[in-house]
């Protein structure tokens, strides 16, 4: 049963695979590979206080166990899913075991049981016996946290079918972004704290090993001890849970379909008559407005929007540092581009009737005014609320610059992108059992954090020099200008996202109705559209790594090591280049900054070819 | 349930009825001329050359996978073809489509609709897109949904709706703006036996009234049943097409299709292992 499931889990992967897919699992595989050797290097430091190897582990162990949890969530649908097997006459436990035996097959599993050999490091550390424990503890460990991640899958897909419960995984989502992007706060503070000398406070070290994730922690070390009785108990309880969830996990395979809660529309409301919410824009509007109050899908979008801008806010205010709150509104308008960046395919093959009518320039513009009236007033609001919280006088230029702007180069680039590089996920009606089942985004979002900021630019650099030159009337031009590039940037974008969707309608209803791309083979017919140049497999990686690693080299590890280098700061944080011995510091720097732009530079180089036609001219 | 011509909601009764006097001379309906569509190397739809004359009622039948559902797709411009034209009433579908669109209602095979509106919300969104009357909206919307008999479900939206309610909501779109000419992809699938009954007699007489209708279906009985002009259609090509007596001659339409399907009846050997 298992090898069955494997080989159709392996053919899958094999069937689906392309050049942008491959370049996403290199390039998480060598991140997750980065994450196991750290943690492997984490047993083998010698710190000088009792026990602080161990608490290290086990919360490191913590972030594994949370990332399998979170997973997920965050991920669109499962290779093997259970809808496949509904049919077969077999026992739900069995299934369940087989299912659990093709999970282990994957990159993230490997890199996870690489990151768990260092508790049998540590173990051999401290002798025999611990090193014994240590070995089946690590085991365990790792079928703890992929069964706790198919639970956690099938807790979440119920939870998700009321729009209630789509908030709470929005939420949470929100919440782990949030604690990653300010993990390294965290590994600051331990670094510069006096922890690594003390050893951590007794009560952190109680809650780590009491997380299912720390009792294999528990365990090595009770054997250190020579407390066998507990070892044993521990790698029994071990045992114990993941029996546990394996039955709990498989009676939710039984139940399939389950009711999705109903959501109601109104009633025996007649057309609208004025002129002015008559049109067709305004009917558009009016549809989307409905959908985002209505889709769980789009309210675990606004979820994430509003979690992890006021997220990053508050967080910082347990330092007692309010200097964030200002903040939160441009975040807002800046994450909403990149997590509502493939608006068209939630409702996927839908498209039809706005091929049909016409309506495609409408339809655009509709969705854009229905995106700012829920983004826009929710981020407004957070502006205005945050910024007088803060009672930062100083703030006001800078985020009445960066709203307008970054909001209104959101709406465009949000639309265009959807439209643009349309990523297709199953039909709404044909994911009942999981409404928030969706098309992959990982690039677009990832490119869009990025290039999101720059419609920002002029509007930050008129606040800049008004406040370099202490003048007042420049420092509150950015106002002006940041609105006039909003203004600009949305219109102008919305324009070539209808051109794009007018040329090119019937081709993503194809993709969106197949999941491929469309291709039309010009038989004879002058007419017919010439099409684009392919990118060769190894092009569609080599543009993907570099979407991907361009921006990191460029920004977080080359423009920031060298403000830093500049300030004479001494935190090194994850900066490589300040790692290096002195001399080498600067080099290393400017080469990231270099081999960045090379990257972006091939990255923007191979997009351009991919969307010209392959025989200009013709 | 309403039944017969009583089913016909009045307002679109009253626009299919003017335009009988153009079925006498003019442009056919549809016109599909060397419509082809190539996937992955292989035609699914190679070199349709098809007329459905005006007024007529059309009924397009073949085998699964013979390309019914490209040809229309193509016929209509949701799906481009790879060569090959589509004209409406003499109206070319890819050069003048917004003209060509606005002459036809389309019910597409298990597409999505704007599933989180109601059916009211949706007929009421897809007036305004139309550029209807706002009255005209709120009184078609009405008779529709009372001929489809989905009033009881005023709050429910589409992606609640079952399959048999799709169809219906679907034709309902299809119909809304009255169109001359209805081109409908097994409009007949999941539906119950009741409602299949109040559509037949929808379409009989829209085409009555000089409307024309084009299917597509599996259903043999109910394509006799129904149409006057069919064609048959085998791995992407037409293999016969004409008025429905002259196709299918002294047998029946089952019999000819099977004749012209060929060797897909393998029926009587091989499962042995099934019945041993």
């Amino acid at each position: 049963m298992v090898d069955v499931l494997i080989r159709m889990k392996l053919a899958i992967i094999r069937n689906s695979m392309t050049g942008g897919r491959a370049a996403l699992m290199i390039t998480g595989g060598v991140l997750g590979l980065l994450a196991a050797a750290t943690t492997v290097w984490l047993s083998l430091v010698n710190p000088s206080g009792p026990g602080v190897v161990p608490d290290l582990l086990a919360t490191t162990y913590v972030v594994w166990l949370l990332g399998w949890v979170v997973g997920p969530v965050w991920g669109a649908s499962s290779v093997l899913r259970v809808e496949h097997f509904a049919l077969l006459p077999m026992p739900r436990r069995q299934l369940a075991i087989g299912l659990l035996g093709a999970a282990f097959v994957g990159v993230t599993t490997a890199v996870t049981a690489l990151a768990f050999l260092s508790l049998v490091v540590y173990g051999i550390r401290q002798g025999v016996l611990p090193a014994l424990v240590s070995v089946p503890a690590a085991a365990l460990q790792l079928v703890l946290v992929v069964l706790l991640s198919r639970a956690s899958h099938s807790v979440f897909g119920l939870i998700a079918r009321g729009r209630l419960g789509s908030a709470f995984t929005g939420l949470l989502l929100a919440a782990f972004l949030v604690l990653t992007q300010s993990g390294w706060i965290v590994v600051v503070v331990i670094a510069y704290s006096e922890v690594l000398s003390t050893g951590f406070p007794s009560g952190y070290s109680a809650v780590v090993r009491a997380i299912p994730s720390g009792w294999g922690v528990a365990a090595v070390e009770s054997a250190r001890h020579g407390q066998w009785w507990r070892a044993v108990g521990m790698l029994a309880a071990m045992v114990a849970l993941s029996g546990l969830l394996l039955l709990g996990w498989s009676r939710t395979l039984g139940s399939l379909r389950h009711g999705r809660t109903t959501i109601r529309g109104s009633s025996h409301a007649p057309a609208a008559t004025s002129p002015v919410l008559a049109g067709r824009t305004a009917a558009v509007v009016r549809k989307e407005l409905r959908t985002w109050w209505r889709d769980p899908a789009r309210t675990q979008i606004l979820a994430i929007v509003l979690g992890w801008a006021l997220g990053t806010a508050l967080l910082p205010l347990t330092l007692g540092w309010t200097a964030v709150l200002p903040w939160a509104g441009p975040g807002m308008a800046l994450m909403a581009a990149t997590v509502a960046c493939n608006l068209y395919a939630p409702d996927g093959t839908a498209l039809w009737l706005t091929l049909q009518t016409g309506t495609e320039h409408e339809d655009l513009r509709g969705r854009q005014w229905a995106y700012l009236l829920v983004f826009g007033s929710l981020t407004v609001a957070v502006t205005v609320g945050f910024t007088l919280w803060s009672g930062y006088t100083w703030a006001w230029p800078w985020v009445l610059a960066l709203v307008p702007a970054l909001l209104g180069g959101g709406v465009g680039l949000a639309l265009y992108t959807s439209v643009v590089a349309l990523a297709p996920g199953p039909d709404a009606h044909k994911r009942p059992d999981n409404p928030l089942e969706h098309g992959e985004t990982p690039w677009q979002s990832q490119v869009l954090f990025w290039v999101g900021l720059l419609p920002a630019v002029p509007a930050v650099m008129t606040v800049v020099f008004g406040t370099v030159y202490d003048n007042a009337a420049l420092l509150w031009a950015g106002g002006p200008v940041g609105l006039a590039t909003g203004v600009f940037l949305g219109w102008w974008l919305g324009r070539v996202a209808i051109g794009r969707l007018r040329a090119k309608g019937p081709e993503m209803l194809y993709q969106m109705r197949t999941g491929r791309a469309a291709k039309t083979v010009a038989v004879a017919a002058p007419k017919v559209d010439v099409p684009k140049a392919k990118l060769s497999r190894r092009e569609s990686l080599v543009a993907g790594l570099s979407w991907i690693l361009g921006p990191l080299c460029l920004i977080p590890q080359g423009v920031i090591p060298v403000v830093i280098l500049l300030a004479g700061a001494e935190q090194k944080v994850w900066f490589l280049a300040l790692y290096m011995p002195d001399p080498l510091r600067w080099p290393v720097a400017i080469l990231m900054v270099l081999l960045g732009c090379f990257l972006l530079h091939q990255a923007i180089r191979l997009t351009v070819k991919s969307s010209r036609p392959a025989w200009p001219g013709k | 349930m309403v039944n017969g011509s009583e089913a016909m909601p009045d307002s679109i009764r009253k626009a299919t009825g003017s335009h009988q006097s153009a079925q006498e001379d003019g442009p056919p309906a549809l016109l599909l001329a060397g419509l082809t569509k190539i996937f992955g190397g292989n035609p699914a739809v190679d070199r349709v050359d098809l007329t459905v004359p005006a007024g007529s009622f059309f009924g397009l039948v073949g085998p699964n996978g013979a390309g019914k559902t490209t040809a229309l797709s193509m016929a209509v411009g949701l799906l481009r073809p790879d060569a090959g034209s589509s004209s409406v009433f003499g109206v070319d579908m890819w050069s003048d489509p917004e003209r060509a669109k606005a002459l036809i209602g389309v019910l597409p095979d298990s597409l999505a609709l704007p599933e989180r509106l109601t059916g009211r919300e949706l007929l009421t969104f897809l007036g305004q897109l139309r550029g209807l009357d706002p009255a005209a909206i709120t009184e078609r919307t009405r008779e529709l949904l009372d001929v489809m008999d989905l009033e009881h479900a005023e709050r429910t939206l589409v992606v609640d709706y079952s399959t048999g309610m799709r169809k219906k909501i679907g034709l309902a779109t299809a119909l809304l703006h009255a169109p001359r000419l209805l081109v409908l992809d097994e409009p007949f699938e999941a539906v119950d036996p009741v409602s299949a009954m109040a559509l037949k007699a929808i379409l009989a007489r829209f085409v009555a009234d000089g409307g024309s209708v084009v299917l597509s279906s599996h259903v043999m009985a109910l394509v006799e049943q129904l149409c006057d002009t069919v064609a048959i259609m085998v791995k992407g090509k037409v293999v016969a097409a004409g008025p429905l007596d002259e196709v299918r001659g002294r047998g029946s339409l089952e019999e000819t299709f099977v004749r012209l399907a060929g060797d897909d009846v393998r029926a009587t050997e091989g499962l042995s292992w099934l019945t041993s």
